[in-house]
Parts: C-alpha cells; structure tokens; sequence
C-alpha cells in the first residue's frame, strides 16, 4: 500500500512501483520499462512523502482493554502541518466511550476526566510538568492541528476547520494524557499506551500483501 | 570462553608450581657430572670443575 | 461554525504512466538490465533514445536527484526483523557538526501496517534497531548526566544540532531537506537512547546495537555488509572477554596459590643436614687447597637441597667452588658461588652493596649418602674470613610462586588493557572522552 500500484499501459497487467515516489518499473509481462509522470520531481530528495492512510483499525474493529471488550464506532482523521493521526471512537461494553489514538501506529487508549485543573493554551510548554490523579505527566508534544474527516458515530456533533491545539503527555510508567483546547474549555483526557497485540483486535482491515 | 581456557591455565600454573616444590626443581645454575670416583674422598685436589677458578677465562685461544 | 460531519479525504490518486516508446520505430522500449541506465537504446532499430524525450527526461532527473546517495537497503525491500515482515518505505541522511567536521549517518524507516514503525540507523558501518520510547525516561543532571529507562541507567554521550540532508521515501511526519533537531544520546551497550527536540516537540526513542550481518541476512540483501570503522557509541564490548569475571578468576587462582604456598611451607621438612664452620687464612695464594666434608644422609624423597654460604666478609669477597657428591651412585652437582658485601660513606650517605650470605637450590637430590667438595678463593690481599657452610633439604622455593602470580597476572592485565582501549575508543567521539589527547 505504500509501494503504488497502477497498470501498464501497453499491456494492462498490474505493476508496482518499488516505493512511493520511484518513477521507473518494468511491467513483469511485457518488460516495457514504464514511467510515472505524476511525481513531483523538485520534490524528490528535499521532501518525504506522506504514507497514505495506514491504520489497520476500522470501524466495527473489536478488541480488549482491561478485560473489558470494546467495538470501534467512529473516527476523526486530524491533520497538522507535517502529518496526521487518528482518533478512534471506541465504545466498552458498559457503554462508557473512550478514544483509540493511533498515532504512526502508536497506540494510546484513554478516557474523558472531568472536573480537574487545566492550564490555558498559552502557558503550556513542552517539558513543564502537571499532575491529575496522583500521576504527573511531562508535555511531549504540543501540536496545532485541526480536524480533516470523520467517520461512524462520535460523541460530539459540530466541527470547526480552524487548527486548536493538542497537547500530549507522558510519565516515566507509560502512561498517557491529552489535552484538547477545541472547545472553549479545554478538555483532558487520561489513559496509557497499549500494544497492538495486547488489544487482541478483530475484524481489521486487510492490506494486500499484508498477512 | 576465554574465562574458561584462563582458568585451565591458572590451574596449569598452580599445578607446575606444586610439581616444581615436590619434586625439588631449581633455576640456579649448575652441572651435573657422572661417575666421580670415590678417591676424591682421599684426594680432593684431583677433581676438575668449570667452576674451579672465580671469573675464568671462558673463551677460546 | 459549520453543521454537517466533513467526510474522510479520498483515497489517493492511481498513479500516471506512461511506456517509454522509441521515437523512430514506435516500439515499447525493453531493457534487460536497467539498474543505473538513462541511456536507453532501441532493441528492434537500435536508434538512441533522445535526451530530450520528455520521458526520458523524467527518469533522467530522477536520477540526478537521487544517484549520489544510495540507500545500502533498497527501499521497497522487506525483511524480517525480530520475527515481523517490514518494508522499507523511507531513507534519509542526517548529520551533525562537531570541531568543523560533518559526521553523516543513515536513517531507514521500516513498516508493518500492524505493528507499526521502526528505524534502522547506520554511521559508519555500525547499525541500530530503534523504536519510539512508550515510557518517559527521567533525566538526572549533573556533571555526567544519565537517563533511567525502565530502571536502567544510561549516561550521557553526545548532544548536538542534527540536520537533514536528504530524504526520499516515506515518513510519518513531512521530513524536509534543512530540518533540525537537537539530538541527545544516552547509552548503555548494547542500547542507546535518544531525545530529538524541535520547537513544541520532544521524542524519545530506544537502540539497540545490530550487527551488520543480522541486517544483510533479515533482508535478503546480496554481497557483504560494509565493515563498521571505529567503536561505536552503544556498540557491546567483544562478547568472549568479561574483564570482571576474569579478574575473579584471578582473585580465586591468588588465593589457591597463597593456600598452596602456607602447605607447602608447613610440610617441607627444611631438614638441616650438614652443618660447619671453616676459615680462610689471610695470604693464602689464589685456589687454596681443596677439600671435602664428612659424609651426610639425605633421608626422605627425592627433593630439593639448599646450602646457605655466611661469610663475615667486609669490603671483600670470598668464591666457593662447590661439588654435592653422591657417595652410592658417584654422581654430583658441580657450581660456584660468591658471597661478597662492600660498604662505606659518601656524600649522600651510608651506602652498601652485596650480602653476607648466598643461598643457592641444588635440584632433585635422591636419597642417600652425600659429601661436599669445597674450593675456597679471596682476593690476594684479603684478611681472615671465617665462613659457615649449612645444608638443609625439602625447602620451599618461594620465587616460584612469585613467577606464578605473574604468569597468572598478565593474561588479566592484557585482557583489561584490551578493555580499556575499546570503551577509550568509544568514548573518544563523545562529549566526554576518557583521556583528553594534545594532538586533537
């Protein structure tokens, strides 16, 4: 999926193109040496390329955390000056919602924490230091992104296209935290990083050539 | 690996060592002569040796 | 703000392509081996292709883009690494200044669409296996910091400004050529850390030391993998030597000798067998009459026989020409030995040289009847001196536990030496070297 595919145009078989911004291939029937005309030469050594949307999750994917079982109902797709990442909405089988962040394939679950103290956007910095639930969390990342799609069912109904800022958060013991200044009042939510196979996850998305 | 074939050595060493007070080896140097015969008892003077003389002229003519 | 859900982006586009076509003949054109090929011939009328095909062209500055840095793994290859399938999907060279000096290395990012990301890195020949840290490692400041990473230290190596210099391929965020981070390595070999800042963002990822051929061999990669030059900074000591458990092993191999000596000396006899006082008449010429001692049993083993020469000379010597014979078997030990001791005043002191007494060992003496030959010499104008001759049998000779203990001495001193060239050489390339060298 990363290695583009098209069909010769001499022969009509399917080819592939070694990586995403190789120009030549051969075509395996014919052996016409074939040339991609569609990529940005100026670009080629100075930029990478941005991987097409990669998650194996998708909506219905089900999986387990803490053993509770969850099914995945929605998603958000941010985008950010240099990338993007995925939110998955996942709801648990005692109907709390959670959110799947899937991140470069780095995957995060946390929940909605109400009621604690936020900073405001502007005091935040990267390695200040904030403590909720007898945790403390060291700022990582701060990004400025702004929604680019969704998908399925999601706790909330309006979208805003201008960038908010997000916050990232992590401690020493794996631990997880973002904060969300979409709205008015920052939101936080608290959770931990989780490896893909511990989420025993079912029913995702088949990528050719991928067992 | 190497501590193993180390501690082989070390204890071909001790074993030398033992081996070299038993049996009463020495590095002092000496030569050992055959068949003195027993009138050196009575006459001494007649007993050669490479030793006989402090700081003899060992070299040739 | 807007109602309604904005829908997902569209997947991307199909890829355009086109066939390279000879000009004259129309024929698609086929090639056999077109690695590095932008010269391209017509096989049917063997016309050359035009520079100026608009085609041709694109591979033509493709190449002028890329030709000069060849990635060592192709991207596109797959491989298997700690038992998942990758693909290598982006490549990118990035470098530091240090003292006026670039120093490049390799970045490759590797794919699996369940498992996620890894890195491989490559300087010099050296690779390393990377993945972004899950747990914040917690630093310590200080005159040597250190990171602690799930309850292991690791110190500090290097910091310094990285900056990309090229990049092709994929990668999860935008990389651009001039792209710069602040990068700090953290290492305990076989492992390294590292923390890349840029504004609003700071990342921890985790190393480990690969060696060449693991890397050739878990992507199929044909010919021999460079060399690696140098030591590198997270690179595991040579796996056969632990300079610890080879110091041990001495300690342990000391002891047996200390406890081997305190027997030895405890169950030799050092039997006295002869003992007697001469004197050596002032005058008398060079090589006074020889002569020969009363008979003495050496009873017991087969073992050593010292004779202990005491001569009260002062400023002068006395020379014995001793022979141990064998009254039975007519066999004998012949030697000479000197005892001589000068002493006297000058500017700096009292000062003296020699000794009063010789000892000398007779090797491996059979049991039986034994007499001495004696053949006294002094110098022409020397006083009386009076001398003991005292022999004694089964002695410990403790020279040669001295010689055991640097016979087992020196395979760890050159083992540590070893050791100690290889972690200098490690930490010559980093912020803190062992030994600061003029020459820099």
């Amino acid at each position: 999926m990363t290695q583009p595919v098209s069909n010769c145009p001499n022969c009509g078989a399917k080819i592939t193109f070694q990586w995403s911004s190789s120009v030549q291939t051969v075509c395996t029937y014919c052996k016409s040496i074939l040339v991609r005309t569609d990529v940005d030469l100026k670009k080629v050594g100075q930029v990478a390329d941005l991987p097409p949307d990669s998650s194996p999750i998708q909506l219905n994917t089900e999986g387990i955390y803490h053993n509770k079982a969850f099914v995945v109902a929605g998603r958000i797709l941010y985008q950010y000056e240099q990338g993007g990442w995925n939110e998955w909405h996942i709801v648990m089988n005692d109907g709390a919602s959670a959110w799947l962040s899937d991140a470069q394939d780095e995957y995060a679950i946390s929940f909605p924490v109400p009621g604690q103290t936020l900073p405001a956007a502007p005091q935040v910095q990267v390695g200040q230091q904030y403590t909720w639930n007898k945790q403390t969390y060291t700022v990582t990342v701060i990004t400025e992104a702004h929604y680019n799609g969704v998908e399925g069912e999601l706790p909330f109904q309006y979208w805003d296209k201008t960038n908010v800022i997000f916050v990232d958060l992590r401690s020493p013991t794996g631990k997880f935290a973002t904060l969300d200044y979409s709205d008015e009042q920052p939101a936080l939510y608290l959770g931990e990083f989780v490896e893909f196979d511990d989420l025993k996850l079912k029913n995702l998305r088949q990528f050719e050539g991928w067992s | 690996m190497f501590n193993q074939l180390y501690l082989i050595y070390g204890f071909l060493v001790l074993g030398s060592v033992a081996m070299s007070q038993y049996r009463g080896w020495s590095m002092d140097t000496m030569n050992e002569v055959k068949n003195v015969p027993r009138s050196i008892r009575d006459n001494p003077g007649a007993y050669r040796s490479i030793y006989s003389s402090y700081h003899h002229y060992t070299g040739g003519k | 703000m807007s109602a309604g859900t904005p829908p997902l982006p569209n997947p991307p586009a199909k890829p355009q392509v086109k066939a390279l076509h000879c000009p004259q003949c129309g024929a698609s054109i086929t090639l056999r081996s077109f690695q590095q090929a932008v010269t391209v011939v017509c096989e049917s009328c063997h016309c050359i292709l035009d520079a100026k095909d608009p085609t041709l062209k694109i591979l033509q500055q493709f190449q002028a883009a890329t030709g000069e840095l060849l990635p060592l793994i192709p991207l596109g290859t797959r491989g298997k690494l700690r038992g998942t399938d990758y693909e290598v999907i982006g490549f990118q060279r990035r470098s530091i200044e240090s003292d006026g000096v670039r120093y490049d290395w390799h970045e490759y990012l590797l794919f699996n669409p369940y498992k996620g990301f890894r890195y491989l890195s490559e300087y010099q020949g050296h690779w390393n296996d990377i993945t972004v840290c899950k747990d914040l490692p917690v630093v310590r400041t200080g005159l040597v910091p250190s990171a602690n990473y799930l309850g292991e230290i690791y110190r500090h190596f290097q910091t310094a400004d990285a900056t990309t210099g090229y990049v092709i391929g994929e990668f999860p965020w935008q990389v651009r050529v001039g792209e710069r981070a602040a990068v700090t390595d953290y290492v305990r070999p076989p492992r390294l850390l590292s923390c890349e800042q840029s504004s609003g963002e700071s990342t921890w990822s985790v190393g480990e030391y690969t060696y060449p051929q693991e890397i050739w061999k878990a992507f199929n990669l044909p010919g021999k993998p460079p060399e690696p030059i140098g030591v590198f900074e997270n690179q595991p000591a040579p796996a056969t030597v632990s300079v610890k458990q080879v110091w041990a092993a001495f300690l342990a191999l000391t002891i047996f000798l200390l406890g081997l000596m305190a027997f030895n000396d405890m169950v030799a006899s050092k039997e006295p067998v002869f003992t007697s006082a001469y004197q050596l008449n002032p005058g008398t010429p060079k090589g006074e009459a020889s002569f020969v001692t009363d008979v003495f049993e050496l009873k017991g083993r087969t073992s050593n026989v010292e004779i202990k020469t005491s001569a009260n000379v002062s400023n002068s010597w006395i020379y014995l020409n001793y022979a141990l014979i064998s009254q039975d078997t007519g066999r004998a030990w012949d030697f000479g030995r000197e005892v001589s001791y000068y002493s006297g005043y000058d500017s700096d002191g009292s000062w003296s040289e020699g000794s009063r007494h010789d000892t000398v060992i007779v090797p491996s003496v059979p049991p039986g009847h034994y007499y001495l030959r004696i053949e006294p010499e002094a110098d022409a104008r020397h006083p009386l001196i009076s001398y003991t001759v005292a022999v004694r049998r089964d002695v410990p000779v403790f020279k040669f536990y001295g010689y055991a203990l640097l016979a087992l001495f020196l395979p760890v001193l050159y083992v540590t030496f070893k050791s100690i060239s290889f972690e200098r050489a490690r930490w010559s390339e980093s912020d803190h070297p062992i030994l600061q060298s003029e020459s820099d």
